[in-house]
């Protein structure tokens, strides 16, 4: 249904390269970056000697082509049947489009056939008209790179007034919010999009060029106990990190994580989850992490 | 012995490679017993033409380990997606393919298979020192695939059957629209193919906490959702981990469960022998076939809509006189509402009170307590009071907390 020879890489490379060979554009140089622009690393060795020698009978040797018109293929049924089934997602809304030429056409899902069960309750406010409309303006600037004057609300409640340089959008599915990447402010770096309250675009000469904020790259070190499936588990829990995993023996392994200063708590509870059969190897500063935790459960008196 | 080619015509056995270059990573090549060494080079290299980049190599005590390790924060387009982009074809089938839309290049080209073949061989393939042969059974057979697909319009004029392609039709995304949904809508590898027909753009999207192996199953997720819309069953081989071999099921899909915390995917289906809904993993079924028209679909899905109010994850046993309560109190201190503001966000189907100034309670009544205690471990360090009716999950719990007193050498611990 959805593994077909029509969305391949390849069909994608050959429209490219007949694209190219119909504006006269034949030397090897150009059809090569073509093909690797396209396809896969290793596509170069098949695509342009196929078309060369003729196995693919659409280009001949003297490099000029039968066919006659750039081409090009309709949307297929399964294209349209999903953009039909994700103008039904509420998120939608944040982007200005319309899907009248879509109105016949059958979702392929509606919002009743799946759920995403364990999202956090507080995601962003999608039908607010306000959150839509600074999303959208805060999502121009970041295609024109345009500086913003913003205001946003802080942690305790206050109103905070400044300006940034949109770089990105980055959306947490797990958290279902929008946070906008910027550089430029001592407060700035990264902005929950619902808590901005207003922006409009700044113009002002003063603002001088910024830069990202360096990613606070760290590492941790965790020992897997093959227990109840826990191996499984937690290899597809932290599969969205850079990681690197080493058997140890039959039965445990350990698992070299590299994960971003600032998401540090959020990695320490998360390997909570997992009790005894994942513990911390490495760094001692990152153990005792745990181990304060532990130690504040014990005065609990749970048991 | 067959040569070495960069596309597959079989994706269930890059599936499995790719799930276990990058989930796991730690096998070396003779560990992959079950395959021959021969399958294992070729997919290695497939996998490594496709994903370069993210392919990495260690060498250990059992040889060389190959492993896939990749920050979805940082990657902005879902690398999976590229090996559905690998799909084998005939050179036939590639050549049919310009032939036939350069040919059709506009809706009002209408033609029948007979001035189709002869333009075929005209206009076409005559250019060429050994010209293919398509007979009209082939270019008939394409002709056909291709209005299922919906790309081509197949018109009868009295006995004749006419052919033209599709409108074309603008796309109602801009780039940045498909972007996004291509990373987080279900099925989302069809927006990355779109994608690939736009333009070059600057990606103005990043993705953080994204899963990214759902993308291996999107043909078994997209049947799924066909099956549901056609309130029909499926029959399917599951590779589940409790059986020793492989099942055959044949089950109707009721709905799709996706775990945004954990990249898991499963379908609920119904199960005729032992009438039960059943949650199975995705990534463990292969070779879904449409089966026969489900006539009590709706009472089905009704029966897991009932169901849902006390599930916490997948488990749907449907048995409320066997629901088990589970209650915790945590300590949340006077500067600490951030403690409240997860339990609400976080408490799914649960309910949580005030007990006191400092003192907040969650409970629930569901099918399966053992789905909470992950969740529950999260609030280690202020949990002041625990009650389960199962008292045997309760003891596990308190049991693993001793276990980690003992693990990481606090004073005293160890002993319930």
């Amino acid at each position: 249904m959805i593994f077909s020879e029509l969305y391949s890489a390849y069909y994608n490379a050959v429209a490219a390269v007949l694209t190219a060979v119909l504006r006269g554009e034949t030397d090897e140089k150009t059809l090569q970056e073509t093909v690797q622009k396209y396809a896969f690393s290793e596509s170069i060795l098949t695509i342009l000697p196929a078309l060369k020698t003729e196995k693919w009978q659409l280009l001949n040797r003297d490099m000029t082509t039968p066919i006659q018109h750039v081409p090009s293929m309709p949307l297929t049924l399964l294209e349209k049947r999903w953009l039909k089934a994700v103008s039904l997602d509420p998120r939608i809304r944040l982007f200005d489009v319309s899907f009248d030429s879509l109105r016949e056409v059958e979702p392929l899902f509606t919002p009743n056939d799946y759920v995403v069960f364990d999202r956090y309750a507080d995601g962003d406010p999608y039908f607010d008209e306000g959150y839509i409309a600074r999303f959208r303006m805060i999502l121009q600037a970041v295609r024109d790179r345009q500086p913003l004057k913003i205001e946003s609300v802080n942690r305790r409640g206050q109103v905070v007034e400044m300006i940034i340089s949109p770089l990105r959008l980055e959306y947490s599915e797990k958290d279902d919010k929008f946070r906008l990447i910027t550089a430029g402010c001592r407060y700035g770096g990264v902005i929950n999009l619902a808590r901005i309250v207003f922006c409009t675009p700044y113009d002002g000469a003063e603002f001088a060029v910024c830069y990202e904020r360096d990613k606070r790259s760290q590492s941790v070190t965790l020992k897997i106990c093959d227990e109840r499936n826990a191996l499984e588990r937690c290899m597809l829990h932290f599969a969205h990190f850079e990681k690197r995993a080493e058997r140890i023996d039959k039965k445990h392994y350990q698992v070299h994580i590299c994960y971003d200063k600032s998401d540090e708590t959020e990695l320490v509870i998360r390997i909570l989850s997992f009790g005894p059969l994942v513990e911390v190897v490495s760094p001692d500063a990152f153990r005792q992490l745990i181990v304060a935790r532990l130690q504040n459960q014990k005065g609990c008196e749970l048991f | 012995m067959s040569v070495y080619n960069e596309r597959v015509k079989n994706f269930e056995k890059v599936r499995a490679y790719m799930r276990e270059f990058y989930v796991y990573g730690f096998k070396s090549r003779s560990a992959y017993d079950e395959k021959s060494a021969r399958s294992y080079d070729d997919e290695r290299r497939r996998i490594e033409s496709w994903l370069g980049d993210y392919m990495h190599f260690v060498r250990t005590s059992e040889g060389k380990n190959v492993f896939l390790s990749i920050d979805s924060r940082t990657t902005v387009h879902n690398p999976f997606y590229k090996a559905l982009k690998a799909k084998s074809f005939t050179d036939g089938d590639i050549t049919l393919h310009f032939i036939l839309f350069d040919i059709l290049h506009t809706p009002a080209v209408v033609l029948s298979l007979p001035q189709i073949l002869e333009k075929i061989d005209k206009d076409y393939l005559c250019h060429f020192r050994a010209p293919m042969l398509f007979d009209a059974s082939t270019v008939r057979k394409k002709l056909k695939e291709y209005t299922e697909e919906g790309i081509i319009v197949a018109e009868k004029s009295g006995r004749t059957v006419l052919y033209h392609r599709a409108e074309m039709q603008n796309l109602p995304f801009d780039a940045d629209a498909l972007h996004y949904f291509s990373e987080i809508a279900p099925c989302g590898a069809v927006g990355s193919f779109l994608l690939d027909k736009q333009k070059l753009h600057t990606e103005r999207f990043c993705f953080k906490h994204h899963y990214i192996t759902g993308a291996l199953d999107s043909d078994v997720l997209a049947v799924s959702f066909a099956a549901m819309q056609q309130k029909c069953e499926v029959t399917a081989v599951n590779y589940t981990r409790r059986a020793a071999t492989p099942q055959l099921v044949r089950i109707v899909p009721l709905r799709v469960f996706i775990s945004v915390q954990n990249g898991r995917q499963y379908l609920l289906a119904y199960q005729a022998a032992g009438d039960s809904i059943k949650a199975y993993r995705l990534d463990y079924l292969a070779q879904m076939q449409l089966g026969a028209p489900c006539l009590q679909f709706d009472t089905l899905r009704a029966r897991l809509d009932a169901a849902q109010p006390h599930m916490w994850g997948v488990n749907c046993r449907e048995n409320e006189n066997r629901l088990e309560h589970v209650e915790f109190t945590v300590f949340a201190g006077k500067n600490e509402a951030y403690i409240v503001n997860r339990l609400q966000r976080e408490k799914r189907i649960g309910t949580v009170t005030k007990v006191d100034d400092t003192h907040y309670r969650f409970s629930a009544d569901v099918y399966d307590t053992s789905e909470l205690i992950p969740w529950i471990r999260t609030f280690i360090c202020r949990i002041t009071q625990l009650r389960f009716s199962n008292r045997t999950a309760e003891n596990r719990f308190k049991h693993d907390i001793a276990e980690m007193y003992r693990m990481y050498g606090i004073e005293g611990g160890g002993a319930l």
